[in-house]
């Protein structure tokens, strides 16, 4: 009877990873079937010249690369914003947050991340109503308010990996700092932190792709169909995931639609780079770790 | 009861020691006064506040939630018997200078070199050629350079559990501490490699005042000078090794307790 129950539980595993790369792969698939013809210089750049249309001289309509700027800006700020406080919050949670006040503060981590992302935009929005009617009256949505809506986004992942990636090392290892006569703080950040890179650095990766695809923030904070590249911190900027939502919505021929599936593709080249980005990082400070 | 050995100047005097966490009695009113050379080995059973005691030394309880304690402890350093709560002798310091080994190995995920490296370099300020130097040293005082001098920037993991707990004192080591705390140091190794670091530590005596907990008889015989026996939370019994060198002795002893 054992043995049959252990058969089941295994070929359900299996059968359940076997499903995961099914479904990549079919979405794959999908992606790269309908999106891969339509890469060109034109779903990039339109009618522009490529190399004035980088350096932005040249103004790019109907075509990727200002959403392309736009979203990597975005993330970038984002991630800026929010991976130091994040990191910083899920270390004080770990290592110093005294116990009531603790499950006060947890709890309202779990409140932030349950907030649908709409909200958030809403909230930036409201905060631009507000500015406006008070003591800013030429303040707009904006890159910087998006970026910022965003990183309030993907804070709760930040503060959760890295609370529990310091807790989640034994015992044993956290006393080695304190036993050999480390301070706090070099406990932290040369024993615990580095022991824990890891595990916070799937949480940025997850943060990243959060930050990259969400549509609902940005589309009340200040991305506009048509804005060409950003034009600093307080100007409208175009995004990867806006426009594959209104390509979708609006097409008025097959071949639009099939340049939607082409942008979500960059979408996905775009979010892998970033993630090689944070790895590469994330290598690099190991690396120093490992020098004496 | 209060035990006493005092033919020679004391290293450590407790005094009414009492630790408890979240409100549960763990140390009750431990009175001792430790004196002479060479090793201390601590028995008892499991729960009788061994680990406690020990950490009590180095302040390490207070890394515990639901810790508080009353009572003093004075121990020798730098010469001078100096009370480990006093504001004078900052718990980073005294940490430095009681240095501990835990049960189970605790290497760090980096390289050999920088396990003890780092510390060092943390805690002393010392610069590169100097930590080097040290790192050579350490590693020949616990015989582990021959092992290692070819693959200093190996992973720690990469080491036998013995080579690793050998580089754990030798982490400590480098530190200069004085007096040496190990918590069942020999617990997670095989009998044969538990051998090598009891001879380690016989050799250690010379230059370092040993405080160890144990749960083996044959290790306590064979390393102790003097033996600590804790029930409950208290000591029982404090020997002098002629008092243990006759193993029924000590074997009477131990069945009362355990």
């Amino acid at each position: 009877m054992s043995r049959l129950l252990d058969i089941c539980v295994y070929s359900w595993s299996w059968l359940a990873t076997i499903k995961i790369f099914l479904v990549i792969g079919c979405l794959l698939w999908f992606l790269l079937s309908r999106g891969l013809p339509t890469l060109s210089k034109e779903l990039f750049f339109g009618d522009a010249p490529v190399l004035q249309a980088i350096f932005g001289q040249v103004r790019v309509w109907d075509a990727l690369w200002p959403a392309c700027v736009g979203t990597l800006l975005l993330v970038l700020l984002a991630g800026l914003i929010a991976v130091p406080l994040g990191i910083a919050s899920g270390i004080y949670l770990a290592c110093y947050a005294s116990s009531p006040f603790k499950r006060i503060l947890s709890m309202s981590v779990e409140l932030l991340a349950g907030t649908p992302s709409i909200v958030m935009g809403l909230f930036g929005f409201a905060l631009i109503l507000f500015l406006r009617d008070t003591f800013l009256p030429e303040a707009n949505t904006s890159l910087l308010l998006a970026s910022l809506c965003l990183a309030l986004l993907i804070l709760p992942y930040l503060i959760f990996t890295t609370q529990v990636a310091l807790e989640s090392l034994a015992d044993e290892y956290q006393l080695i700092g304190p036993s050999l006569g480390l301070t706090q703080v070099q406990t932290v950040f040369h024993i615990l932190l580095p022991a824990a890179g890891r595990s916070i650095l799937g949480g940025v990766v997850l943060a990243i792709g959060r930050a990259a695809e969400d549509t609902a923030v940005i589309m009340l904070t200040g991305v506009i169909a048509n804005a060409g590249l950003p034009h600093g911190l307080f100007g409208k900027f175009e995004a990867l995931p806006f426009r594959i939502y209104y390509l979708a919505a609006e097409y008025q021929s097959p071949a639009e639609l099939n340049s939607a599936y082409g942008t979500a593709l960059v979408l996905l080249a775009l979010t892998g780079l970033l993630y090689s980005g944070a790895f590469a990082l994330h290598k690099t400070l190991e690396w120093q770790w490992n020098q004496h | 009861m209060e035990s006493t050995l005092t033919q020679a100047e004391p290293f450590c005097i407790v005094k009414n020691l009492q630790v408890l966490f979240h409100g549960r009695n763990v140390l009750q009113g431990i009175d001792l006064t430790l004196s002479g050379n060479g090793i201390v080995v601590v028995l008892g059973s499991s729960g009788s506040g061994k680990t406690t005691f020990l950490r009590s030394l180095n302040r390490l309880n207070e890394c515990y939630p639901g810790y508080s304690s009353s009572g003093r402890v004075n121990l020798k350093l730098s010469g001078t018997m100096s009370d480990i709560n006093h504001s004078d002798l900052p718990l980073t310091e005294l940490r430095r200078q009681v240095g501990m080994v835990f049960q189970t190995p605790n290497v760090l995920p980096t390289s050999i070199a920088q396990n003890i490296s780092l510390p060092l370099k943390l805690v002393t300020g010392l610069g590169k050629s100097e930590r080097e130097a040290r790192l050579v040293e350490v590693l020949q005082e616990v015989h582990l350079w021959d092992e290692v001098k070819n693959r200093l920037k190996d992973n720690a993991f990469r080491l036998s559990g013995g080579q690793q707990q050998r580089l754990c004192m030798a982490r400590v080591l480098a530190l200069k501490p004085q007096v040496l705390l190990l918590d069942e140091p020999t617990a997670s190794l095989d009998f044969k490699t538990s051998h090598k670091i009891e001879d380690l530590l016989i050799e250690l005596q010379e230059h370092y005042q040993i405080i160890a907990v144990s749960h083996s008889l044959r290790q306590a015989r064979k390393i102790a000078d003097q033996i600590l026996i804790m029930k409950e939370g208290r000591i029982e019994h404090l020997l002098k090794k002629e008092k243990f060198e006759d193993p029924k002795i000590l074997q009477k002893l131990l069945e009362e307790i355990f």
